[in-house]
């Protein structure tokens, strides 16, 4: 055994760099598919419903705002968001109606304020996908 | 003369809120009474509540360091109720991101030990290290801590060349930092004496006790799931079960160093005879009716889940037996015959994930002891009731 083995590292480290960044003035870039923040691109959705129905924080709100024009609202709280990007996976359009972006920096003062909401009329892709109606088991992953 | 001391369920020790009480004769302890509950929330009714693709995510933050052993038990779980076969690529990402896990729960364990033995260098060098594999993490499954990779039938994600050669460089770097810290284990002579002989517990309690993990191996007990159960992929790679015979604090140490270079020879195996494929087979939606027990070999120990299905699209119970609920009888046993100042050291030598273990709460009278149980309804009707009854206190004053 030997004293102080751990000396020449510590003296080591008195020239390099910090480890950290100085965070709020300079930020590290997040990776290619970071899961961040859920957004809608309303042209896309259909309404399956699979992303509210698959949501593990019940985190997204379909409501119909107007049954003759098909107009829907859709409303994801992000204070309930736990950023898991099931949505994502549960979507059944291509390109998908519901993505991902890379913000993560998303704090407010009142937890309503992270609401985001989208008023849109029901997309029909495709005139084979005749958009499956509101029911639930209309959506891909069927038993 | 013996006297009680309380340590917790607040203390500046403890990380997680858990009551251990130390009857102390002197400075050495002879009883100790350990109290759950502190924590519970609710997790496995929770589950009852969410359907089976849910609980992939609600399991997953059972713990916020081995989240993916907690989603890999329950979905290892299901995926035999569903009688579904992952294909082969799935599953080698899957145990990928285990053993990554595995190499960060140990890195940040080890930190953990340096702090608690007073060698806080020891400690900042291994958090930083972890850095790396915590950014291999986020690059495979986009987030750092819930990597949600798992999905029913397979994972979410595949992992491409440019990353295979990221996970490998990384990999590289850590070795080396592993055996320089093996090595400053074995030759820091004050590191040494602060653990060595600390919370001994031997080879018969260990087995009597049913420890599990870096502890049971610890004390020469080589008990692994991956070896005595290879589950998916790890009958057919190469690792060895670390163990040590000391019995002690620094058996820990050695185990977990070691089992941190294992990882990385089968993180090395896996990323290179990754094989091609899909990553996923499609689930359904509704489980058979049946049971399963699923085991998975965790950073700190056998995870066991026991799930029943009932036909529909949720679980009808989803039991979870966390590692370190096994570990509390031997922890009793190893804070036995110590002194006070060893507290901390032998329960963080446990790797203690407190709030994964809280399965029920029970209501103790402080005064009398005696244990109740009481409807949720009745406990707000009483906090109510006290409320309206408590007097204002109107002279009350700002102190400052
Ligand atoms: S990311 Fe997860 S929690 Fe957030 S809205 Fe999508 S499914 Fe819900
Ligand atoms: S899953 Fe996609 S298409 Fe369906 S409702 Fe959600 S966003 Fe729209």
């Amino acid at each position: 055994m030997k004293l102080a083995v751990f000396l020449p590292e510590l003296l080591r480290h008195l020239f390099k760099k910090p480890a950290t960044v100085d965070y709020p003035f300079k930020k590290l870039a997040v990776p290619a598919d970071f899961r961040g923040t859920p957004y809608l691109s309303p042209e896309m959705c259909i309404v399956c419903r699979a992303c509210e129905r698959d949501c593990p924080a019940e985190a997204i709100e379909i409501s119909s705002v107007n049954e003759a024009e098909k107009r829907f609202k859709m409303i994801i709280h992000n204070d309930r968001c736990i950023h898991c990007a099931q949505c994502v996976d549960s979507c059944p359009t291509t390109p998908k109606a519901m993505k991902m972006d890379s913000l993560f920096e998303l704090a407010d003062d009142d937890r309503h304020k992270l609401k985001k909401d989208w008023v849109y009329v029901r997309a029909v892709l495709k005139p084979k996908a005749a958009a499956p109606a509101t029911p639930p088991p209309a959506a891909e992953p069927k038993a | 003369m013996s006297f009680q001391i309380p340590i917790g369920p607040q203390h500046p020790a403890l990380k997680e809120p858990i009551s251990l009480r130390m009857t102390v004769e002197g400075e050495v302890i002879t009883d100790v009474d350990m109290r759950l509950g502190y924590n519970h929330r609710g997790m496995e009714k929770l589950a009852e509540e969410k359907s089976w693709l849910q609980n992939i995510y609600v399991t997953e933050r059972i713990c916020g360091i081995c989240s993916h052993s907690h989603a890999t038990c329950y979905v290892q779980g299901v995926e035999k109720l569903m009688e579904l076969a992952p294909p082969r690529r799935g599953l080698y990402i899957r145990y990928l991101v285990a053993e990554l896990e595995r190499v960060h729960s140990h890195l940040l364990w080890l930190g953990v030990a340096g702090h608690e033995a007073g060698f806080d260098s020891f400690f900042m060098y291994t958090w930083r290290d972890r850095e790396i594999v915590m950014d291999l993490l986020e690059m495979i499954s986009g987030n750092r801590v819930h990597y949600a990779i798992n999905t029913l039938g397979g994972v979410r994600r595949d992992i491409d060349e440019g990353q295979k050669a990221k996970i490998l460089e990384g990999v590289a770097t850590l070795r080396k930092r592993s055996e320089y810290y093996f090595y400053i284990g074995a030759n820091e002579p004050s590191f040494v004496a602060r653990i060595a002989g600390v919370g001994y517990l031997s080879k018969e309690s260990a087995i009597a006790l049913c420890a599990v993990g870096p502890v049971a191996r610890a004390s020469g007990v080589a008990r692994d799931v991956r070896k005595d159960d290879p589950c998916a992929v790890y009958g057919e790679l190469d690792f060895e079960v670390a163990t040590a015979d000391t019995c002690d604090v620094l058996g820990r140490v050695v185990v977990r160093v070691k089992e941190l270079l294992e990882s990385y020879k089968l993180i090395e195996q896996m990323v290179k005879g990754l094989p091609a494929g899909d990553i996923a087979v499609k689930a359904p939606r509704k489980a058979k009716p049946g049971e399963v027990v699923s085991r998975y070999e965790a950073p700190r120990g056998e995870n066991i889940h026991y799930i029943k299905a009932n036909g529909t699209d949720k679980p009808e119970r989803l039991k979870v037996r966390a590692p370190t609920l096994a570990n509390y009888p031997a922890t009793v046993e190893m804070l036995r015959k110590g002194f006070i100042a060893d507290i901390p050291l032998i329960f963080a030598a446990i790797d203690p994930c407190i709030c994964c273990a809280e399965r029920t709460v029970t209501l103790v009278a402080a005064g009398s002891g005696e244990e109740s149980v009481v409807r949720m309804s009745d406990l707000r009707r009483q906090a109510l009731a006290r409320h309206q009854n408590a007097p204002v206190k109107r002279n009350a004053v700002w102190p400052l």
